[in-house]
């Protein structure tokens, strides 16, 4: 296993039956990194995480999670990974706190932590409050706080913001984004781009159980950025123009630049969905 | 240590879900109830005084009712309502393992049970004087973990609650219903002698009649062998899909 790898599948393929979910996937997730799985819904997502937490064996292949293959995973390496999927369920019979109390227990992590844990997806002041009253959001903080709870070394997100209205997924974002300052890694599945471009560090695009591209979103957007073009607005025009990466029209941009007709520029790199179009010709959410 | 402080974990979270499902909570309350409205409409025609038939009836169906009916779908339902919430998966991926999970499952049901069937025995009212209060204990105590078992297995099969209750069904008609009619045909007897609710009917009816009760040695094979065979069943399915299937 390489060094520093926390998590490295290696030709990992699954069979169910007659159909073949995942062809022989390679990947490697590092400490303080966070890796992106981006593919449409039965693009192989969930199987990948399902084999990667010991839940599904892989057909043949080798999945490594902190240095153990995962299918021998044992208590120890469950202790230090935590794991949200949109299915996550909570007991909705209980309060918040009890919800995340019974799993401090199981982790022996102390009611100070389940404070902070509280505060930092802002539900501190629902701990009182039956699991089952809250609302789709919150249940979803709740899940990710559970996860977090015992600070794991590797956190498994599966379509965490999936159905939830914007402020929750930016604040779900930002808990990610701190939680890899501190060294967590983050194996993230999702079919939102912009969520992919904004989090992670490394993406895999998936498309039906094969990784059909690979790389950080801007190497991979720089990659497919084969034919230049920018967008332009000028002073006291409503309508945008493009022009193609041409010595001519680099002159035509160097005199607006000049004498300060240019409104708005923009280079039209084109985004991890254009890739993936491009690429699968498929979409990356199917109408 | 760890493990002890992961099963009272388990424990803690069975016994929150279980005593919170008013479905589940009604059996073990409504079969000291049903024992105890049937003496007080029985007492009614002959002034308060059962006769030992009839004590011995009352609780058989109490015990009965309680290792079957509470038994098998207290453990069952709350597996089942466990894998219908998606909480399961996320318990068996926290590191919690699976005999951890298994023995807190069962730990308060078990508990649960043989308490009701004491409540069951002083509320049948049969004298304390004609009964062998530890055997009474023992062949409880192992009845009730043959149904905590065996609400297990119901439980690794079901996929929801409504099918968990499905699924205690046949259990429940041949554990329960075939000793409390061996009275009615010597075959039905023949074969309640071989069902450990068997054992502990008979053992109910000598209480009853005032005739001493001992553990004959067909009774604990009985109560041993189902036990190993419940137990023997309930790993080859777990082994077979883990307690959810995939």
């Amino acid at each position: 296993m390489e060094q520093n790898a926390l998590l490295q599948l290696s030709h990992i393929s699954k069979r169910y039956k007659t159909q073949l979910a995942l062809k022989d996937i390679s990947m490697t997730l590092r400490k303080g990194e966070i890796l992106g799985f981006l593919g449409p819904s039965g693009a192989g997502k969930t199987t990948t995480i399902k084999i990667i937490t010991g839940q599904l064996r892989p057909t043949s292949g080798e999945a490594k999670i902190l240095g153990t293959d995962s299918s021998n995973m044992d208590a120890s390496i469950y202790e230090k990974i935590g794991v949200v999927s949109d299915n996550s369920g909570i007991y909705e019979k209980m309060t918040v706190w009890q919800n995340l109390s019974c799993f401090a227990k199981i982790w022996r992590v102390s009611n100070a932590r389940i404070e902070e844990v509280l505060r930092q997806v802002g539900m501190s002041d629902y701990k009182k409050q039956p699991a089952g009253k809250l609302s789709k959001g919150q249940k979803q903080r709740l899940v990710l706080a559970r996860a977090v709870l015992h600070k794991p070394r590797i956190l498994f997100l599966d379509e965490p913001t999936s159905g939830l209205d914007p402020s929750t997924a930016i604040a779900i974002h930002k808990m990610l984004l701190d939680l890899r300052q501190e060294g967590m890694a983050v194996f993230l599945t999702t079919h939102n781009m912009e969520e992919a471009e904004k989090l992670c560090d490394h993406v895999s695009l998936l498309y039906q159980g094969t990784i059909v591209e690979d790389g950080s979103p801007q190497e991979i957007c720089l990659k497919y950025n084969k034919r230049k073009r920018y967008h332009l607005l000028l002073n006291g025009s409503s309508e945008e123009i493009v022009l193609e990466q041409t010595p001519e029209n680099a002159v035509k941009i160097s005199e607006w630049m000049q004498k300060d007709m240019i409104q708005r520029l923009h280079s039209c790199e084109p985004t991890l969905e254009s890739v993936f179009l491009q690429v699968t010709g498929a979409p990356l959410v199917s109408l | 240590m760890e493990s002890v402080t992961k099963l009272a974990a388990v424990a803690r979270i069975k016994w929150i879900c279980i005593s919170r499902n008013t479905m589940i909570m009604l059996g073990p309350i409504l079969t000291v109830a049903l024992v105890y409205g049937c003496k007080l409409l029985y007492g009614q025609k002959t002034g308060g005084e059962l006769s030992p038939p009839l004590m011995a009836m009352l609780l058989c169906l109490g015990i009965s009712t309680n290792i079957c009916g509470d038994g098998f779908v207290m453990v069952g339902t709350a597996i089942a309502e466990e894998k219908e919430k998606h909480t399961l998966r996320v318990l068996m991926t926290s590191s919690v393992t699976g005999w951890q999970y298994f023995i807190g499952s069962i730990a308060l049901p078990f508990l649960l049970t043989n308490v009701v069937n004491v409540l069951v025995l002083f509320v049948s009212g049969i004298s304390f004087e004609q009964v062998n209060l530890p055997a009474f204990l023992l062949v409880g105590a192992a009845a009730s973990l043959i149904s905590c078992v065996i609400g297990m297995i119901v439980g690794i099969c079901a996929k929801n609650q409504m099918n968990a209750n499905l699924i205690a069904y046949p259990f429940m008609m041949v554990f329960m219903m075939i000793p409390m009619f061996g009275n009615l045909s010597k075959t039905l007897q023949q074969i309640s002698g071989f069902l450990f609710t068997g054992v502990m009917v008979e053992m109910t009816n000598c209480f009853a009649n005032n005739t001493p009760y001992t553990i004959k040695p067909l009774d604990a094979a009985v109560l041993v062998g189902e036990l190993a065979v419940s137990i023997l069943a309930f790993l080859v399915l777990y082994k077979r899909n883990g307690y959810e299937k995939d």
